[in-house]
């Protein structure tokens, strides 16, 4: 199946696909990983018991990959960004020529969570497309910031002339 | 089709250009050219309602005997501008380790007004004293911009009424309230003649007779008389009108808007770097390259699996697919052969 499949689509096809007891194994995998994931809290919480709390504040992850994604097309969930970061991302990710597609959207209003959808050519992925708009729009703001420094610096030369 | 995404015209490969109209304490006008919509308004967005400055947050009211109820009085302080000059090396009161404030987190005010004479004492904001350490003289203390060197009107005493607070104030951000803006307002315009048919002007009947021109109207090539509507055009050329509160320079604004931009950027990209580098797959899945998933093509896989580690059609039981935990599909019998 093509990559850049909708995950719609994906979830319909699944059984189609697989003979439903070949989730067998894949569920049993799962159980395994749930239990490693398990354990590992658990040495978390032996290692420092006390600041537990405060390590969970900070280590808030506020970008994820979104369930459905492939490689090369996959959906990222900021969360505590808006359309500050998202319009001005997605610019700057469409300029990309090896970008097929992305977009934004602010599922609902009130829960203070942005997605962006990545789709790439082949060659690269959707995330080194993400990582490489984040830093062009750095780029963006370097110089829009020494451009902006030269003007004011410019005017206030001509002020004082 | 043809298409070269990389084409750009020339005056797009000069990059964003900034020319400034004017520049005074209060306000910066600038013109930023060769930029897009959606930088421009993250610019704007940004400058509005995410750079950090210092506005009174807490109130404790020792003696208050005028007419104006505690909060209400309250409420009128923390809109006070205060001088948010060296606020980047205070820390916001919810990552400070202290119990509820201290001098890396908070500056304190002290207002103490007696109305002793036979008139109306007024009480502004010159008035409240900064007391205890602080990381600068300037910061925290109130804007005062007027010839007579009052600052704001806080509240008025009649004879015999008092006044005895403390207020802490802290660094925030617009976005929680509107107390910590720096930019009183900031004009945000493009496309002056409306070319583009952004706007839909109401008019009785000649909108061209009944909307005054944009001050910025002069700088752009009015329409020709039967000009045919270009689809493909962009907005391009945008005026910023940024002015200040008080708290920090107009031209600060911007410098400090960008970087906030930048700070968000950089906090993504050590996010994305990070997910990368300790391959963790567990908990509140970071972004992660393939390599990291169950080896190989595990990536297909997490297409249908929740953050938890669940397939996704599945039960949180570990059942299969459209199966029971029992291993049959809620319909019976294994219709797929």
């Amino acid at each position: 199946m093509a990559p850049r499949s909708t995950r719609k689509k994906a979830v319909e096809e699944a059984p189609m696909e697989e003979e439903p007891t070949s989730h067998q194994p894949t569920a049993e995998d799962e159980d395994a990983s749930m239990a490693d994931a398990d354990v590992d809290q658990e040495d978390g919480e032996e290692a420092n018991p006390e600041d537990e709390e405060e390590e969970e504040d900070e280590e808030v992850q506020r970008v994820r990959i979104l369930p459905g994604s492939t490689p090369t097309a996959a959906s990222f969930e900021f969360l505590e960004e808006g359309h500050t970061l998202g319009n001005a991302l997605r610019y700057i990710v469409m300029q990309n020529p090896d970008v097929e597609f992305c977009a934004y959207a602010i599922p609902h209003p009130s829960e203070a969570k942005m997605n962006v959808r990545i789709q790439t050519y082949e060659g690269t992925t959707a995330i080194q497309a993400l990582e490489k708009g984040l830093r062009d729009l750095q780029e963006l703001c370097d110089v829009v910031t020494d451009k902006f420094t030269v003007a004011r610096d410019e005017f206030s030369n001509r002020m004082a002339a | 089709m043809d298409y070269d995404p990389m084409a750009m015209d020339d005056a797009e490969s000069l990059g964003p250009v900034v020319k400034i109209s004017q520049a005074d304490s209060v306000r910066v006008k600038f013109e930023l050219s060769n930029a897009d919509l959606a930088f421009a308004n993250s610019l704007r967005r940004v400058m509005l309602g995410e750079i950090p400055t210092v506005a009174i947050d807490l109130v404790e009211i020792e003696a208050n005997s005028s007419v104006l109820a505690d909060e209400f009085i309250a409420h009128r302080l923390g809109l006070i501008p205060l001088n948010a000059d060296g606020v980047e090396s205070l820390l916001y009161s919810r990552e400070c380790d202290c119990d509820e404030y201290c001098e890396h987190c908070s500056i304190t005010l002290n207002l103490h007004a007696k109305c002793v004479g036979d008139e109306n004492m007024h009480v502004y904001a010159r008035d409240m004293v900064p007391s205890g350490d602080r990381i600068n003289q300037t910061l925290g203390t109130p804007v005062i911009v007027d010839p007579e060197g009052n600052g704001p009107l806080i509240l008025k005493l009649r004879p015999g009424q008092e006044i005895k607070l403390q207020c802490i104030a802290k660094k925030g951000i617009a976005k929680e309230h509107a107390k910590w803006a720096p930019s009183a307002a900031i004009g945000f315009e493009y496309d002056p003649h409306n070319k583009l048919h952004h706007l839909d002007l109401w008019y009785e009947t000649d909108p061209k007779a009944e909307w005054p021109p944009s001050e910025y109207a002069d700088w752009e090539e009015p329409p020709q008389e039967d000009e045919p509507f270009d689809y493909d055009a962009v907005p391009n050329r945008f005026y910023f009108n940024v002015e200040t509160a008080g708290n920090l320079p107009a031209d600060a604004i911007v410098t400090e808007g960008i970087k906030v931009l930048q700070q968000k950027l950089a906090g993504m990209i050590h996010e994305l770097t990070e997910g990368e580098g300790d391959g963790a797959n567990g908990d509140y899945n970071g972004p992660r390259s393939p390599e990291y998933n169950n080896a190989g093509d595990g990536w297909q896989d997490q297409g249908y699996t929740t953050p938890y580690g669940n397939g996704g059609a599945q039960s949180s039981w570990g059942g299969a697919g459209g199966a029971t935990p029992y291993g049959q599909t809620p319909y019976g019998g294994q219709t797929w052969s």
